[in-house]
C-alpha cells in the first residue's frame, strides 16, 4: 500500500510523542509501570512477576539485576549484629511496592540501618553507627578488586524492598516480553502493509527516532554502563545485555503504533501494549520468571541542537542516585575532566597531550576565546568571512573560520559563529565552501539569508 | 545555489539525482530539510508539486523537485525562493581532527 500525505503526517506525530517520551525526565509512573510489566507477561503467557524492585539508576538496577538473578555474589552480612528480617514484609503473596512513590517512601529507618550495616560490616572493620565509607572484601568483582560503595547501596536498597539473600529471580524473560512479540509485530505488519507500505511506514514515523534516541541517547548510555562495570563490578556486566530499554524502545514502538493506525484490523499494538506502557512511565527494566527490576527515567537530559548529549556543567544525563554520563557534543567525558572543565585557562589546554580531551577543553573555554587569548593569527579575510590560524604544539593546527549570519538577530546584531575547518585551508571562502563539501571554486551561493 | 543558515542548496542536473525514495513530511504535514532538536526550529520547503527525495542507498542525501517553483522558509532566517529544477540539499558540516561532523548551531 501507499501512504496518503495524512497518514505520514499522522505517522510523524505518533513519532513526536514517542521521542518526547523517550526523553523524558523526572519520576517514573510507577503504577502505571508496573502494570505495563504485568500485561507484557501475560502477553507472553507467562505469569507475572511475584516482585517489582524500583531503582534509582540502570547502573543499580543492572546491578541489583545481576544479584537477583546470580552472577553478582552478595556482600556477606555480619551474622547476629542486625536484624535480618527484610524491611518491607512481602507477608507471603506477592504484593509489589505497585503505587509507592519515587525513593519508596515506605522505607522504615530499620532497613537505612541495615544496609549501613550490610556496607560496612562486610568490610569487617567499623561496626554498626560508624560511617559507611569502609573497606570491602572482593566479593562479586574481579579477584582483588574493592566493591563499590554504589553496588553495597543497591544492595541494601534491595534488601529494604524486601529481597532476601538468596532468593533467585529465575531466567531472563527478556526474549519472551521483548524480542518474540516485536519479531512477531514486525511479521504481522509486513504482511498487512506489504514491504512498500512498511518502509514508507518505517520512515514516516521511525527515520528520526532511532538515531535520535538508539544511537545518540540509549547507545551512548549503555556503552557507558558496560564500561563501568567492566571496571567496577565485572560480574554484573553481562546485565546490560538483558536489559530492556523502557522509555527508550519507544524508537521503534513508534512505528507499530503509527502501522496500527494505519491498519487497525492487523492487530500490530496488541501484543505490544505491555512494553508500551512501560516505555510511556519509565527507564530501562528488566524481567525476569519470578522478579522484575524497573528504573527511573533520568532527572537530566542535555542534549544539543542534532540531538547529541551535551553538557558542560554536570552530567548530560543524570540519574537520582547520583550516576551519570558526562559528554560533550555527543563525546563521552572521563568525570575528572568533567570537574577541571569550569577552571580551564589556555595554558592547561596547551599542556594536554591527548588529542580528542583537548578537543573538548577547547570547545568548552571556547575557539573564539582560545584563539584571542593563545594569540592566533588572521590568515584571511573575504566576503564569506576570516580564517584564523593557530599552532598547537605536538597536533595539527587549528584552523576556524569567523562568519556572520546573514540574517540579523531580532535586536539588530549579527551572530557570528566559528567554525573548525581542515588545517590545510588557506582562504575563509575554501573554509565555508569545505563546510558544504565543496571547493572554493564550486561555492558561489545567489541568496544567502 | 542558495543558502539559508546550515543549509545549503545546490542546483544539479536531473540525470545527477539518484534512485530515490519521497521524504515522509512531519506531524504538520510540512517537508522537512533540516532541524534542530533543541530548538524545534526547521529548514521547511514548500511549493507546487515540489517533492523531497532521499537517496534510497543513503537516506541522509536528500534532493529537491521542482516543477514549477518553491520557497525555503526557517523560523530565524530569510525565506529563500527557488527556481523550477533539481536541487541536492547539504547540511553543514564542521571539521574535527580526522573526521568530521554536523553542525550543531
Amino acid at each position: 500500500m501507499r501512504l496518503t500525505h495524512t497518514q505520514e503526517s499522522m505517522a510523524a506525530a505518533i513519532e513526536d510523542q514517542w521521542l518526547a517520551a523517550a526523553m523524558e525526565t523526572g519520576p517514573a509512573d510507577r503504577a502505571a509501570a508496573e502494570e505495563g510489566v504485568r500485561e507484557a507477561y501475560r502477553l507472553a503467557s507467562a505469569e507475572p512477576p511475584e516482585r517489582i524492585y524500583w531503582f534509582g539508576s540502570p547502573r543499580a538496577a543492572a546491578a541489583a539485576a545481576a544479584l537477583l538473578s546470580g552472577p553478582v555474589d552478595p556482600i556477606p552480612e555480619a551474622p547476629g549484629t542486625t536484624s535480618p528480617p527484610p524491611a518491607v514484609a512481602p507477608s507471603g503473596a506477592a504484593a509489589p511496592q505497585a503505587g509507592a512513590g519515587p525513593g519508596s517512601s515506605a522505607v522504615p529507618p530499620a532497613g537505612a540501618e541495615l544496609g549501613l550495616g550490610a556496607a560496612s560490616l562486610a568490610g569487617a572493620g567499623p561496626g554498626l553507627g560508624a560511617d559507611s565509607e569502609a573497606v570491602r572484601p572482593p566479593v562479586g568483582a574481579g579477584p582483588g578488586q574493592e566493591i563499590p560503595e554504589w553496588f553495597a547501596e543497591a544492595q541494601a536498597e534491595l534488601r529494604r524492598q524486601g529481597w532476601t539473600p538468596g532468593a533467585r529471580a529465575g531466567r531472563s524473560m527478556r526474549g519472551l516480553v521483548r524480542t518474540a512479540p516485536w519479531a512477531a509485530a514486525r511479521k504481522a505488519a509486513l504482511v498487512a502493509l506489504g514491504a512498500d507500505g512498511w518502509a514508507q511506514l518505517s520512515a514516516a514515523a521511525g527515520r528520526r527516532s532511532w538515531p535520535l534516541v538508539m544511537d545518540m541517547v540509549a547507545g551512548r548510555l549503555r556503552s557507558r554502563l558496560s564500561e563501568d562495570l567492566a571496571a567496577e563490578l565485572p560480574a554484573a556486566g553481562p546485565a546490560v545485555l538483558d536489559a530492556v530499554y523502557g522509555q527508550h524502545d519507544g524508537a521503534w514502538l513508534s512505528t507499530f503504533e503509527a502501522a496500527a493506525r494505519v491498519c487497525p484490523e492487523a492487530d500490530l499494538m496488541t501484543n505490544l501494549a505491555g512494553l508500551a506502557r512501560v516505555a510511556r512511565h519509565s527507564g530501562w527494566w528488566w524481567a525476569f520468571e519470578r522478579v522484575a527490576v524497573l528504573s527511573e527515567r533520568p532527572v537530566t537530559l542535555a542534549r544539543d541542537n542534532v540531538g547529541r548529549l551535551h553538557r558542560g556543567e554536570g552530567p548530560a544525563m543524570e540519574f537520582t542516585d547520583g550516576y551519570g554520563l558526562w559528554a560533550w557534543r555527543g563525546m563521552p567525558i572521563p568525570s575528572d575532566l568533567a570537574a577541571e572543565l569550569p577552571s580551564l585557562t589556555v595554558d592547561r589546554v596547551r599542556r594536554e597531550t591527548n588529542a580528542e580531551i583537548r578537543r573538548v577543553m577547547l570547545e568548552h573555554f571556547g575557539y573564539e576565546r582560545y584563539l584571542s587569548e593563545a594569540g592566533a593569527t588572521q590568515i584571511n579575510s573575504d566576503e564569506t568571512g576570516t580564517l584564523w590560524l593557530l599552532h598547537l604544539p605536538g597536533d595539527e593546527p587549528l584552523v576556524m573560520v569567523e562568519v556572520i549570519n546573514s540574517t540579523p538577530e531580532p535586536d539588530g546584531t549579527s551572530r557570528v559563529y566559528w567554525l573548525r575547518v581542515p588545517p590545510q585551508t588557506r582562504s575563509a571562502r575554501e573554509g565555508v565552501a569545505w563546510t558544504f563539501g565543496l571547493t572554493e571554486q564550486e561555492y558561489q551561493p545567489l541568496i544567502q539569508t | 545555489m542558495f543558502r539559508q543558515g546550515d543549509v545549503l542548496i545546490i542546483p544539479v542536473p536531473q540525470a545527477d539525482v539518484p534512485a530515490c525514495a519521497p521524504v515522509p513530511r512531519d506531524r504538520r504535514g510540512r517537508m522537512v530539510l533540516a532541524r534542530g532538536e533543541a530548538t524545534g526550529h526547521a529548514h521547511v520547503v514548500g511549493g507546487p508539486g515540489l517533492v523531497l527525495l532521499a537517496d534510497l542507498d543513503d537516506p541522509e542525501r536528500m534532493f529537491l523537485e521542482v516543477p514549477a517553483h518553491g520557497r525555503v522558509t526557517h523560523e530565524e532566517h530569510g525565506p529563500i525562493p527557488l527556481p523550477a529544477g533539481h536541487y541536492r540539499v547539504v547540511r553543514q558540516r564542521e571539521y574535527i581532527p580526522g573526521a568530521f561532523r554536523p553542525v550543531a548551531d
